[in-house]
């Protein structure tokens, strides 16, 4: 896989910092977690002090907004920039709890064919100037959405959960991200008890066929589905053991954490008694 | 004899179980002795013949149908478990602008020449694969979760179908009774009540399904057991039997007792 050396070019502007890095966050398949994932990680990252916008590439039918809590407070929307109507400014929200997370929203009432792809990878050029991560959240399926949502972007995560139908999706996206990515990979909703069972595909059986870098595990939690129906980044919950997956997901992308990701195991009889692991 | 019903499952946001909604009702409809094709409107992305297990059987696809490359009888793999049930699956290395709307609408009339059901397993999104697949359909049934974003996507879909005159049902599917019960999840009233649409059935979440789903086995294959009875009920309601709902996560015993004697 190819990482990224060659990405610092000389740098050419007056201001010394690194451009930021734009990272898309695709499936394939739809409902795995995309969005889940791209609310918790950048939430994970600003709180960690990152700047970060998140971009939802969801033209028609976003909710990057709802999942984040912040639908009420979206006025503008990407193509309203991309158009010029306002400026990127003006359609940015600002995240409730943490002030250096971004939301650029997508817009709800247009169509993916309304964006032009060159303008949006400009677009997400544009926000790594000002960014240090720029997550773009891809909306399901392999059309021109699609498209759009990898043309900014030089790193891909690719999220999987543990099927054969969303291994074989995320197999075919890998390919069309090309080699000039890196792309790496989170597992969602993973059941271990279901594993142990052999009723579900294990982290060993998914990634023996995608064969990339293992990101981080997440194990199926109700409390993901409570958060993302409030609004609330379960990253922000420090109590939460999903959360603290998410977290180390962000420190693995910032590169503060080198171990390897650990599998969900299932929950002992004690923690099970005193909920502790829940 | 009359055409077939031609009826599109589609959702909008993508993983809430179009394809496994599409295969179950399916299989449900064939084993009450209806003939059924299953079309994979899913191209690039099919996942229809995994979830019926007749992915190792496919020779030719919908796009060669399309294309000429073969006969539309030649592209029907029949499934080994119940001969009135057949697939057309999608291609898996071309895209979704290999086919327009009109020669999707083409390929599912002479489809319905064929059998009594035509189920077409829409994509996610509502892009070029979407206005296929809804192109050679005369009704939809709208596959939901009870989450928001879900119930958002349904609806910008609903609106999209009622700007055809469509008519829509909705299957409520993965719905967690103890969470309906604890406030945490939407209740069927609350889905209902926001998306305005005929309830056509409403599906537990089963963990059973991930692994008849993985095994290629539908679930609804299995009679004797909780979803085979559920997909059975929803496919007599499509056939216009008054079967009365499952009531999931609506106050317990209790409640039940209180509303009874009121």
């Amino acid at each position: 896989m190819h990482e990224m050396v060659h990405e610092e070019a000389p740098a050419q502007s007056a201001v010394p910092r690194e451009r930021g890095r734009a990272i898309v966050v695709t499936s394939g398949k739809g409902g795995v977690g995309k969005t889940t994932t791209t609310a918790n990680v950048g939430a994970a990252l600003a709180a960690g002090g990152a700047s970060v916008v998140l971009v939802d590439a969801d033209v028609g039918l976003r909710n990057l907004d709802i999942v984040l809590g912040l639908e009420a407070r979206v006025r503008h929307h990407v193509l309203d920039v991309l158009e010029n109507k306002v400026t990127l400014d003006d359609a940015l929200v600002t995240d409730k709890r943490v002030p250096s997370l971004r939301l650029l929203a997508a817009a709800q009432t247009r169509e993916k064919d309304d964006v032009d792809t060159v303008a949006f990878r400009d677009l997400i050029s544009s926000l790594r100037d000002r960014f240090d991560y720029v997550l773009i959240d891809c909306p399901a399926g392999i059309e021109k959405g699609f498209v759009n949502a990898i043309a900014g972007a030089d790193e891909a995560i690719v999220v999987c959960t543990p099927e054969v139908s969303a291994v074989r999706d995320a197999d075919r996206v890998v390919g069309l991200l090309g080699d000039n990515r890196s792309i790496k990979l989170i597992i969602n909703r993973l059941r271990p008890a279901l594993v142990r069972k052999g009723k579900m595909l294990s982290v060993d059986d998914v990634n023996g066929i995608l064969r990339l870098s293992l990101l981080g595990v997440v194990a199926e939690a109700p409390d993901v589905i409570v958060s993302t129906n409030r609004g609330e980044p379960v990253a922000l919950d420090a109590a939460s053991p999903v959360g603290e997956a998410y977290r180390q997901i962000a420190q693995r992308i910032s590169g503060t954490l080198t171990a390897p990701p650990e599998v969900p195991r299932e929950p002992t009889f004690f923690e099970k008694l005193f909920g502790s692991a829940k | 004899m009359s055409a077939a019903r031609r009826i599109v499952l589609t959702s909008g946001k993508g993983g809430v179980g179009k394809t496994t909604t599409t295969a179950n009702l399916g299989a449900a409809l064939a084993l009450r002795g209806k003939r059924v094709v299953l079309v994979d409107a899913d191209i690039g992305l099919r996942n229809l013949d995994l979830v019926l297990g007749v992915e190792k059987r496919i020779v030719f696809d919908l796009v060669e149908v399309v294309e000429g490359r073969c006969q539309l009888r030649q592209a029907l793999i029949k499934d080994k478990r119940l001969e009135n049930l057949l697939v057309l699956p999608a291609a898996q290395t071309r895209d979704k602008t290999a086919i327009g709307e009109l020669q999707m609408a083409e390929v599912t009339a002479q489809l319905a020449e064929l059998c009594d059901y035509v189920l077409i397993d829409c994509p996610a999104g509502i892009e070029h694969g979407f206005r296929n697949a809804v192109a050679g359909a005369s009704e939809a049934i709208i596959v939901t979760t009870p989450e928001v974003s879900s119930i958002r996507d349904a609806d910008r879909v609903i609106g999209k179908l009622r700007e055809r005159g469509m008519p829509v049902r909705l299957v409520i599917n993965r719905l967690r009774p103890e969470m309906v019960r604890s406030g945490d999840m939407l209740s069927v009233d609350d889905v209902t009540d926001i998306l305005s649409a005929e309830l056509l059935g409403i599906v537990p979440d089963d963990e059973e399904v991930i692994d008849t789903t993985n095994r290629g086995e539908p679930v609804a294959l299995q009679t004797e057991s909780r979803l085979g009875a559920i997909y059975d009920k929803i496919a007599r309601r499509l056939e216009g039997d008054v079967v009365a709902f499952t009531q999931f996560g609506t106050p317990g015993f209790f409640g039940r007792l209180f509303r009874k004697a009121g």
